[in-house]
């Protein structure tokens, strides 16, 4: 008789077991969905995580507020990485292991997210790379990545593009300076493209080591070679420590900058020098329609910290967890991670009010919302003149 | 011509900042034997407070000084106090360990404070450019060179002509024999941590006004060491035209040789210095004899 029990239960148990993995999926339950957000919470570049979180956080109030998915209410998990890769993965681990997430949709800088790869890989989790369009991410393409963004070899090339054709000065020599790193390989592989297809005198190219303040030398090395088209590869404060550095010189220069460069803490720091410059973008500047216009509509799911806390990140980010939940939408209540990716991956032409150019995942990269829109910052109140619609380059 | 001159007059700015930073460096050396590897992360913090000073009382260059080096100084008093002192006795080795966690204590804290955003720091100077000969100048960046020349020339004469500074470099000589001559040792370092942070802070205000105050600022201390190897680490004022040295010969290596060599020049300066005075170019040579 106890024998007989004993089976019974077993029986019971592998039963329910069975029944279980056959129709719950991770991180989903009959009321929640959880998103995993993997950021720069802490450290100098936490601006950008910042952003990033409240991106996610008012994508999620703003689905929430409208039923959530097939009644699901949207659920955001934030693990802090530092901006260090060995943090990411421990982050990521923590978040499929400990917090049980669905799918996840911040992902930090490219080598976070490469080194996040393996753990993405292996639970098929759905996942939308929204600050990290580097061709390393998704070349080779991993079945369940999706990335929005142009390279930031297409915006330089979208830049000296816009300045050959509009604002070129006489006698044109063109000149770049970039970091010794990855990014500058990209950046100078724009500069590369432009002065090849476009036929451009190529007067020369400087690297520096991130870090670098003074540019003393570089700037009289690019007077030297009679630049007055400037590549200017460096960021936040290096790059206006390069400009501060040609307005000592007395310098007159077309400059075409790096997209960050459009937020108001680099943005003021550039001004001074008093170079109106140019940035590619494939995200709405603060100051674009666009982003005018979400800031109207998502201010009531935004704290004062919150909104200090906005930039260009938020509206990527917003857009890649809207792209997120129209998949996982298309799956009904049968919401499993298989079929996400599947509707991820039949994505095409979806629109963010102008945020991005609309978004499309049906290709063989994977990749969408690659087109740039090119901007010139007006120095009298550091705000973004749109020169350009979103353009594929 | 023209080009050389242009390269030295832009060597010469950072050089000054090297040698600001490394005479700091120097001080707390040459008066306790500790090299202080927080000194990038005081002359942050030191920076961050004349930061907010200028926003908050809209202080020009000399009242900025004039308020933020007395705060430097008991700042720098309180880390020896608090940091420092306990470790009277204990090996050189655990001391130095004990600065490297300040360091990331003082990084850490300035970022809580401040926040990761960097800013532009104007401190009340034209920002005119200023031509001398060829070579052109911001105003600041005269101000700096100017600051190095001042606080040379004022290190000079303290540690010539004055008791403190001659009891400095009695305790630097022989700290033992200084001490049975009734020299407060104790108080000596407690002096050079001070004087050290009051010059970490005339550096700071000049380096973030010339290069913007970020949270990157602190690392200025590990780029200006050189400096204070080539002109001896127990050196002051070899400190001070150690980083000058390095300054130029770092921007003349950028502009006539190329790109990378920058962040090398110095470095093969120094050990070719090293390689015939180890004790760098102004480094008192210590003899043991057994």
């Amino acid at each position: 008789m106890r024998g007989s029990l004993k089976s019974a239960l077993l029986a019971l148990g592998v039963l329910s077991a069975g029944a279980t993995t056959a129709w719950a999926e991770p991180g989903v339950t009959d009321t929640e969905i959880r998103i995993g957000d993997v950021n720069i919470m802490t450290g100098p570049a936490s601006f950008i995580g910042q952003a990033v979180s409240v991106g996610s956080k008012v994508a999620a109030a703003e689905i929430n507020a409208a039923g959530g998915i097939n009644g699901r209410k949207l659920v955001i998990l934030t693990e802090d990485d530092g901006y260090v890769p060995a943090r990411s993965f421990q982050a990521l681990k923590k978040l499929i292991e400990v917090d049980d997430i669905f799918a996840l949709n911040g992902t930090s800088g490219t080598a976070n997210v490469l080194a996040m790869m393996p753990l993405i890989t292996k639970a098929n989790l759905p996942t939308v790379v929204t600050t990290a369009p580097n061709e390393l991410v998704y070349n080779p393409v991993r079945p369940s990545v999706f990335t929005i963004g142009a390279s930031y070899e297409t915006a330089f090339f979208a830049q000296l593009k816009y300045i050959h054709e509009h604002n070129e000065p006489k006698n044109p020599v063109y000149g770049l300076i970039r970091q010794d790193d990855d990014f500058g390989v990209a950046v100078e592989a724009g500069y590369s493209r432009a002065i090849k297809e476009l036929g451009l005198k190529d007067g020369i190219r400087l690297k520096y080591k991130k870090g670098q303040t003074d540019f003393g030398a570089e700037l009289l090395q690019m007077r030297q070679a009679g630049v007055n088209v400037l590549a200017n590869g460096a960021i936040i404060a290096s790059a206006a420590n390069v400009l501060s550095e040609a307005r000592k010189l007395g310098l007159e220069l077309q400059v075409a900058d790096v997209w960050s460069e459009i937020m108001p803490p680099s943005a003021k720091l550039l001004a001074p020098a008093g170079y109106s410059f140019f940035v590619g973008d494939y995200i709405a500047s603060m100051t674009d329609p666009a982003a005018l216009s979400f800031l109207e509509r998502t201010k009531q799911y935004m704290s004062e910290t919150d909104r200090q806390a906005v930039n260009r990140y938020s509206f990527i980010t917003y857009a890649g967890l809207k792209v997120m939940a129209k998949a996982m939408a298309a799956c009904g209540k049968e919401l499993t991670r298989a079929c996400t990716v599947e509707n991820l991956r039949k994505i095409h032409g979806f629109e963010t009010d102008g945020l991005t150019a609309p978004i499309s995942f049906d290709n063989a990269k994977q990749l969408g919302g690659t087109e740039v829109k090119v901007y010139q910052v007006n120095l009298t109140d550091v705000s973004f003149k749109t020169l350009t619609a979103y353009t594929q380059y | 011509m023209e080009y050389f001159a242009l390269l030295l007059g832009s060597g010469l700015v950072i050089g000054a900042t090297y040698g600001l930073v490394g005479m700091g460096f120097a001080i707390i050396y040459k008066a306790t034997g500790v090299v202080n590897f927080a000194q990038g992360e005081l002359l942050m913090l030191t920076a961050y407070i004349a930061f907010s000073l200028t926003q908050g009382l809209s202080l020009s260059f000399f009242p900025l000084l004039l308020v933020t080096l007395p705060i430097a100084m008991v700042l720098g008093v309180l880390l020896e106090r608090i940091f420092i002192r306990p470790m009277l006795g204990e090996p050189a080795f655990s001391i130095v360990m004990v600065t490297v966690g300040l360091s990331v204590i003082l990084r850490g804290l300035t970022i809580m404070i401040w926040g990761p955003d960097p800013h532009e720091f104007p401190i009340g100077l034209s920002s005119a450019v200023v031509h001398l000969g060829p070579v052109p100048f911001y105003p600041v960046q005269l101000y700096a060179l100017g600051s190095l020349a001042v606080a040379t020339g004022g290190a000079w004469a303290f540690f010539r002509f004055t008791r403190l500074g001659i009891a400095m470099r009695a305790v630097a000589a022989n700290e033992a024999a200084a001490l049975l001559m009734g020299i407060r040792v104790d108080r000596i370092h407690m002096l050079a941590w001070s004087f050290s942070a009051a010059i970490a802070a005339l550096a700071g205000v000049l380096f973030a006004a010339m290069f913007k105050l970020g949270p990157t600022i602190w690392f200025e201390g590990l780029r200006s060491f050189p400096a204070v190897i080539l002109g001896g680490l127990d050196s002051v004022l070899g400190a001070a035209l150690g980083g000058l040295v390095v300054g130029v010969v770092e921007n003349m290596a950028q502009g006539y040789l190329g790109q990378g060599l920058r962040e090398i020049a110095g470095f093969v300066v120094i050990v070719l210095i090293l390689m015939v005075r180890p004790y760098g170019l102004f480094g008192d040579r210590q003899i043991e004899r057994v």
